[in-house]
């Protein structure tokens, strides 16, 4: 690493409240990959950098701070590089270059001995394919990471009974993973992690193998362990809808790198790029994008009619609430005060999407929870 | 079927557009043959002018019969005196003896009732109930043949072989398993060893130990580790990428990796390993009679050495049964686990162990306590007069003169003098450097130019060690047999493929049949062909057979359904169907039974030198039987030589490039 990106790290890492703090992380797979970041070859796009170097670069100069108790999501289509990024969090995968702490914490200095450390109590992981032990009983598979530990069997075995109860296969303790349904064995998955009683949990695209029904299920499962022990996450996922859901802050990583880094609303009202914009085309705008955006000043008159909604309620409950109301706008109250209206042209602006949101700045969810899209 | 026709299409069209050299490019085997036509067209006529045509010329043999004759004179005479073979080879040789006679002896303590008892109880543990009441009808089976001290004695020299074979094999595969490096060079070496005869292990083990119980048994355990090595490695390194991810993403050390994922998810391939290491040992153990193995094995020996073909089923049977129960445990132990434990509560787990042992434990002192350790005189079925007046029956009406198709000894000589004769004068005739061509040309084409050199320079090594013409005559042989494998394999294979009930037929018949070990296959084939090189030929196409049938049906019925539904709805015809779809897109399938076939063919046609084949196998024979090791030395290693070479020939491209990722 360069003296300049030094500085750089030093100059973007303040927040205290980063869980995991990433600064211009490379992972770079090919002959001598240690020497293309900040090489020359750094910015060229990939096919020409591995017709130049034989090399590919999965993670390229990616920054970023995972907040404590939020859900942080990074996206990407395959071939991102974003299940190789989570990997480099705890060095599953060897990160080439950059920083990365945790807590504060230097992971990348990390002796074997404490990486493990780290692996056994801090960050627990979530896997696309579930990574069950197929000769383990539910019961042994959830206690795995604590038998791990070198927890004694009845330690570990009421603990686990306890996640397995948890996560809602009570009664399957004893079956094996092969038994399961494709469901029930991710929520085994889940149940290892969370056994572990791990600060940060790490999620790999874990439903993109279920079902969309059982998706969705799990989806809420993940929304509601976040609302019950509010336990920051980093969530892996290609699935934009996904993402919305569950996402306190979106990054949107594409051929290595992040292209946009956002909340939701961010990310669809006010895309960075055209790829961006292209990507979230098709999502319902007014399902995401809350009324702060889409109001104006109240005009003289305008304080006393009209249903009242809440600054972050989304423009689609407005939409709702107007039309119930036969008023021609809703008043947007933020506790007792009003903040502004919206009115059937600025909500019809949002779902034609012919308003530029852009420069509004959205506030963050403010209990930094998960966002339920719909309603 | 779009894609089946157009390849070839497509490179004739790009080739003529971009030259004849972007052709040769796109058509890599004539590329490959013209390339080896132009050496020829220099080298040849050098060689020629030099050497000569003919058989391998003299010039370019190294006699090892001096050396080699003086290295075993020196071993024999040393043996009992030098430090080297008193404080190694000798206690080898000693754990070797004391450990076959404890398990023997424990063997005749347990009685015939205890045996088989304990042989049912383990069955019932690790297969279930019918396993254990087939092992005990064998058992049983083996006492009534009157051949009950030589199954004892052959099931102790295998425990013995089996156990060390297990441990060897274990380590070796852990090493390679864990690391690359080791991986990379063993690889190669099992692979090899497992496509070397039986017999070429023999010679070796002899010169150190000498003829007796430790060489059978080393010879054994070199014999039967490699699978189990092979499968520990593989199963290591086939570990499902994802789960030990998922082990090493919870903190898991290198050792917790290992004991708790790594092994345990290899359990199918240990177990898959276990099951064929038994069966090459029994295999071994049975031919090891040969070297002074004792048991079954020598009883059907020396029973083939005076034809007498009554007690060599007597004693063949015993091995069949045995191969069959011993096949069957370790295969259904294989497919129980991860199965839920089924039966009553009472009986699973350790409870079901206590009972067994103490079933046994039982039965073995009631037996005591009656007397009947020793399965009794009276009670036995003397089936060897019985089956030589059948023979003499077969000998007298089923040899010559049966109408239209002849008698089978008449086959037998039509075969040797119409098809065998010419072929071996045919490979003798021709100029022993276009011999060393035409392999060149075969492996290349089909493989890559590593296997190519390596079956080149394995023939060249065959003339230099000065046995052209005994290799020439067991190739004849060997290619004659495969011919035969083939288009009867092929034939069937076709046939199963497309009716289901053939194939349901067939595959209990199969499951027997590539379960015995290749020296039952001599029995019947003396019985109904006499001694001779035919007779060799007909064991080893037997023997072949079921190999070639399973990989070609297993082939032709995976070829992707997606294709054939395709062709069906272009409307081909059942035969379009089979030679534009399956058979192409069977290919590799039927290179790797063609290259089994060989393999196989080779290893019995070998051991027909014990009923009259004679080339190589004879000379092995008969460098034991003479205490002439040199020359059973030089055969053996020329054994080696062909196996390489024929293995090397005919291994597809696909296989390496599979064996190397």
């Amino acid at each position: 690493m360069t003296a300049t990106q030094a500085t750089e790290a030093a100059v973007e890492a303040a927040d205290e409240n980063a869980v995991f703090s990433v600064r211009n992380l490379w992972k770079v797979f090919g002959p001598k990959a240690d020497r293309i970041p900040g090489s020359e070859h750094a910015s060229l796009p990939p096919a020409e950098l591995r017709e130049a170097t034989g090399c590919t670069a999965a993670v390229r100069d990616v920054s970023f701070d995972v907040r404590k108790g939020e859900v942080f999501v990074v996206m990407g289509l395959s071939g991102s590089g974003k299940s190789t990024l989570v990997r480099c969090l705890t060095r599953l995968i060897e990160p080439t270059s950059g920083t990365l702490a945790i807590d504060g914490e230097d992971v990348l200095a990390m002796d074997r001995s404490r990486l493990r450390e780290l692996r056994r109590h801090r960050a627990a992981m979530v896997f696309q394919h579930f990574g069950l032990l197929p000769h383990r009983t539910v019961l042994d598979n959830v206690a795995y990471g604590l038998e791990i530990q070198g927890l004694s069997k009845a330690e570990r075995r009421a603990k686990a009974a306890e996640l397995v109860e948890k996560v809602g296969l009570a009664g399957l303790e004893d079956r094996r993973p092969s038994q399961l349904s494709g469901g029930q064995q991710q929520r085994v998955g889940l149940a290892r992690a969370l056994a572990v009683d791990p600060s940060v949990l790490l999620f790999d695209e874990p439903f993109s193998a279920l079902d969309p029904l059982i998706r969705r299920e799990m989806q809420d499962e993940v929304v509601r362990l976040h609302r019950e022990e509010g336990r920051t996450m980093v969530f892996i996922t290609h699935d934009l809808s996904e993402a919305l859901r569950l996402g306190t802050r979106i990054a949107l990583m594409r051929d290595g790198g992040i292209v946009q880094l956002g909340t939701p609303e961010e990310i669809v009202g006010s895309p960075a790029d055209d790829y961006v914009r292209e990507f979230v085309r098709d999502v319902p705008r007014e399902q995401v994008l809350t009324v702060a955006t889409a109001m104006r000043p109240a005009l003289a008159g305008e304080s006393e009619r009209g249903p009242a909604v809440r600054p972050d309620a989304t423009v689609y409950e407005a939409i709702e609430a107007v039309s119930r109301s036969g008023d021609p706008a809703a008043r947007v109250m933020d506790g007792g005060r009003l903040v502004g209206v919206v009115d059937q042209a600025c909500l019809l602006d949002v779902v034609a999407g012919t308003t530029d949101p852009g420069t509004a700045t959205a506030p963050d969810a403010p209990d930094g929870g998960p966002r339920e899209v719909t309603v | 079927m779009a894609t089946a026709q157009a390849t070839p299409v497509r490179p004739a069209q790009a080739g003529a557009r971009r030259g004849p050299l972007a052709a040769l490019r796109e058509r890599p085997a004539a590329a490959k043959l013209l390339l080896l036509a132009l050496a020829a067209v220099i080298l040849v006529p050098l060689v020629h002018s030099r050497w000569g045509g003919g058989i391998w010329p003299d010039a370019l043999t190294a006699d090892l019969s001096g050396p080699l004759g003086s290295v075993t004179d020196w071993i024999v005479s040393n043996r009992d005196n030098h430090p080297l073979f008193l404080y190694f080879f000798g206690h080898i040789s000693n754990a070797v003896v004391l450990s076959v006679r404890a398990v023997y002896l424990v063997l005749l303590a347990l009685g015939w009732a205890g045996v088989t008892v304990l042989a049912a109880a383990v069955a019932w543990r690790v297969a279930g109930i019918r396993l254990a009441l087939t092992a005990a009808v064998s058992f049983l089976a083996c006492g009534l043949l009157g051949m009950w001290v030589p199954t004892m004695q052959t099931l102790a020299l295998m425990v013995v072989a089996v156990l060390a074979s297990v441990v060897l094999g274990l380590l070796l595969g852990l090493a390679a398993g864990l690391s690359d490096r080791t991986f990379r060079v063993l690889r190669p070496v099992l692979d090899t060893m497992q496509v070397l005869p039986a017999f070429a292990y023999l010679l070796p083990v002899v010169l150190i130990f000498g003829i007796g119980v430790p060489g059978a048994v080393l010879a054994t355990v070199v014999y039967a580790a490699p699978p189990m090595a092979r499968l520990t490695a593989l199963g290591l390194r086939g570990a499902d990428g994802g789960v030990m991810e998922a082990v090493a993403s919870l903190g898991a050390t290198g050792r917790q990796r290992l004991l708790t994922a790594r092994l345990p998810l290899a359990r199918k391939e240990l177990l898959l390993g276990l099951n064929q290491t038994i069966m090459m040992a029994l295999s071994m153990a049975v031919i090891a009679s040969v070297i002074g193995a004792g048991g079954l094995g020598d009883r059907v020996y020396q029973a083939l050495s005076s034809v007498d073909v009554g007690a060599a089923l007597a004693a063949g049977i015993p091995i069949v049964l045995l191969a069959v129960v011993l096949d069957r445990t370790t295969e259904a132990a294989g497919r129980r686990i991860g199965a839920e434990p089924t039966g009553p509560a009472v009986l699973r787990g350790w409870r079901g162990w206590t009972l067994a042992a103490v079933a046994t434990a039982a039965v073995a002192l009631v037996g005591r306590l009656t007397d009947g350790r020793v399965w009794p005189e009276d009670v036995t079925v003397a089936i060897a007069g019985p089956v030589n007046t059948a023979k003499d029956w077969m000998v007298d009406h089923l040899y010559t003169g049966v109408p239209v198709v002849g008698g089978t000894a008449d086959l037998a000589s039509h075969f040797t003098s119409g098809v065998l004769n010419p072929l071996r004068s045919g490979l003798t005739g021709l100029p022993w450097w276009s011999v060393l061509l035409i392999v060149a040309a075969l492996a290349w084409t089909i493989g890559t130019w590593r296997t190519a050199a390596t079956a080149v320079l394995a023939m060249a090594a065959i003339g230099v060690l000065g046995v052209w013409e005994p290799s020439m005559d067991t190739l004849s042989q060997v290619l004659a047999a495969v011919a035969v494998t083939l288009v009867l394999g092929f034939g069937i294979a076709i046939g199963a493929a497309r009716s289901e009930r053939l194939e349901r037929l067939l595959r209990p018949v199969l499951d027997v049949f590539q379960t015995m070990p290749q020296f039952v296959y001599l029995i019947p084939v003396v019985a109904l062909f006499g001694v001779g090189r035919a007779p060799a030929a007909a064991a080893a196409v037997v023997y072949a057979l079921p190999a070639v049938v399973r990989i070609t049906t297993q082939g032709l019925r995976g070829v992707d359904p997606a294709a054939m539904e395709c062709a069906r709805s272009l409307g081909a015809t059942t035969g379009q169907q089979l030679r534009q779809v399956q058979l192409p897109l069977a290919r590799p399938s039927l290179l790797l039974a063609v290259n089994q076939a060989v393999v196989l063919v080779l290893a019995v046609v070998i051991i027909g030198g014990l009923v009259g084949s004679g080339a190589l196998g004879y000379e092995v024979v008969l460098g034991l039987a003479q205490g002439d090791l040199a020359t059973g030395l030089v055969a053996g290693a020329a054994i080696v030589c062909l196996g390489l070479m024929l293995d090397r020939v005919t291994q597809p491209t696909a296989r390496r490039q599979r064996q190397e990722s």
